[in-house]
């Protein structure tokens, strides 16, 4: 049986960091948090175009992904900063749903602080007093099983299908053997992929939730009257070797291992099943909308699977990047864990390779930082439309 | 000498080239199904690119994981490259559906 060390929260969840949030409620308030989390210690800045003149499920999508986000075990305390008021999503509402969690919340509002500098005197104290009850905050040694590991791949090339996914696929099946989860997503590459994914559906009810997801958004391509292939798989999945949509998506299928799927979650759900298994979230293909929507569900690590190299990071939930393809390794180590390409020169089997991305991942839980997060990349937060502007 | 060709499952009609010297003109071993053959190259493939491991006819299903991943659009020989000038998707095809709809088919 495996532990990690990690930070048990009031409401039983781990977090495998102790982050303080600075979640900006609304695109008027962006440049007070990130002076805020400038200045604090170890704070981080969330920001978004959003929180104005959407349309209502639009408007609820963004509200239920700040509220996830900052429900996620990683963050310890959180300080909510909006503007004057923003219908539907204010910083107080923001704030009554996380604290249902139990972690302390505070809010902020520019206008009635009197304007960006008081607001960020307010909120900077603010932060500083949480900051400091967190740092009196020690790990403990928990089980696996606590464990909710998010699965995701981008700029694909053939490498991942037949290398990088398979092994995350073991490192998954290792987690949730051992009582874990884990969430895959990215509807759109599930096309292709519905046979299995009913087949390892717990119950014919879960089978038809998951293949809906993917009807529903076939049904949009369709009803766009535009020919998919031109956008899916994309220009930089094309030159890798991938042909069709069928072939990108099973390929990403992969990832998911061979462990039962337990349910379907829509996006930016909070994964509250602690039933050992996979689970099937709705995102699209845009890898920052789906880690956000990802780390929304609860998830605490997520390992990206690529075949070209990649700087995606999600600020508040460890972002481990794996590759097979060993010239994109050695393009882009800057921001990359692990180069798995010994799976094609006989070096490495999947199952080696899946050990290794397994034992990474448990390192990364007891506080060893990626790459990304050392540099402060924080390309991996994105809040999916499902609305105009207005 | 280095694997140049994986194939995944024994059902396969395609391989992924993992060389980078996948030219015209050379033989290169082929195991699948834990048969091993010996291909010869009919074009220069890319790495990561996939291969022809056995003959394919026009509208025969390409299969790769032991799975469908589209519908070949002309003949193809062992040893030739399989990509988007020669196979195609099955899925998402709003193009077609609009085709259809304008004639008044159902769909």
């Amino acid at each position: 049986m495996g532990y990690f060390n990690g930070y048990v929260r009031p409401n039983d969840t781990v977090g495998v960091r102790n982050t303080l949030l600075i979640l900006s409620g609304t695109v008027y308030a962006n440049s007070t948090a990130e002076r805020v989390a400038a200045t604090i210690e170890g704070a981080v800045a969330i920001t978004h175009p959003l929180g104005r003149c959407q349309v209502r499920p639009d408007l609820r999508n963004t509200f239920n992904t700040l509220v996830a986000t900052g429900k996620n075990p990683n963050v310890g305390a959180v300080v909510v900063i909006d503007h004057f008021r923003e219908e539907g999503c204010t910083a107080d509402e923001i704030a009554h749903e996380i604290r249902k969690t139990g972690k302390p919340v505070e809010v902020v509002n520019i206008r009635k602080a009197h304007g960006a500098i008081e607001a960020t005197a307010e909120a900077t104290r603010k932060a500083m007093l949480l900051k400091r009850k967190l740092s009196a905050q020690v790990r403990e040694k928990v089980s696996v099983s606590n464990l909710l590991l998010g699965l995701n791949c981008g700029t694909s090339d053939t490498s991942s299908g037949i290398g990088s996914n398979m092994a995350l696929g073991f490192a998954s099946d290792k987690i949730v053997n051992q009582g874990g989860r884990s969430i895959l997503a990215e509807t759109m590459e599930l096309m292709g992929a519905e046979g299995y994914l009913r087949e390892r559906s717990v119950n014919p009810g879960v089978g038809d939730k998951i293949v809906g997801y993917i009807d529903r958004i076939e049904r949009r391509a369709l009803a766009s009257g535009e020919d998919i292939r031109g956008s899916q798989p994309t220009g930089d999945n094309i030159v890798g070797g991938l042909s069709t949509i069928e072939e990108k998506s099973l390929g990403a299928y992969m990832k998911s291992g061979s462990a039962p799927i337990i349910d379907g979650l829509d996006y930016a759900q909070v994964c509250e099943n602690r039933e050992p298994g996979v689970y099937v979230m709705d995102t699209p293909g845009h890898g920052s909308e789906s880690i956000t929507g990802i780390a929304a569900g609860g998830a605490q690590v997520l390992v990206f699977s690529t075949g070209g190299g990649h700087t995606i990071s999600h600020p508040i939930m460890p972002t481990i990047k794996i590759t097979g393809n060993g010239e994109s390794f050695q393009f882009m180590e800057d921001t990359m864990e692990l180069d798995l390409s010994g799976i094609f020169e006989d070096k490495l089997t999947i199952e080696q390779a899946g050990d290794l991305v397994y034992d990474e991942i448990l390192e990364t839980c007891n506080g060893k930082l990626t790459k990304a997060e050392i540099l402060k990349e924080q390309t991996g937060f994105a809040i999916h439309r499902v609305g105009i502007s207005i | 000498m280095a694997r140049e060709v994986h194939v995944i499952d024994p059902k396969d009609n395609t391989g992924t080239v993992i060389s980078r010297t996948m030219t015209a003109g050379r033989e290169v071993e082929v195991e699948a199904g834990g048969e091993v053959k010996m291909v010869k190259v009919l074009k220069d493939i890319p790495y990561g690119h996939k291969i022809a491991v056995r003959s394919i006819k026009k509208g025969d299903t390409i299969w790769k994981y032991g799975l469908s991943i589209g519908t070949a659009l002309e003949d193809i020989e062992v040893g030739d490259h399989v990509h988007i000038h020669n196979i195609e998707s099955n899925r998402g095809r709003g193009d077609l559906f609009k085709e259809k709809a304008n004639a008044g088919e159902s769909v």
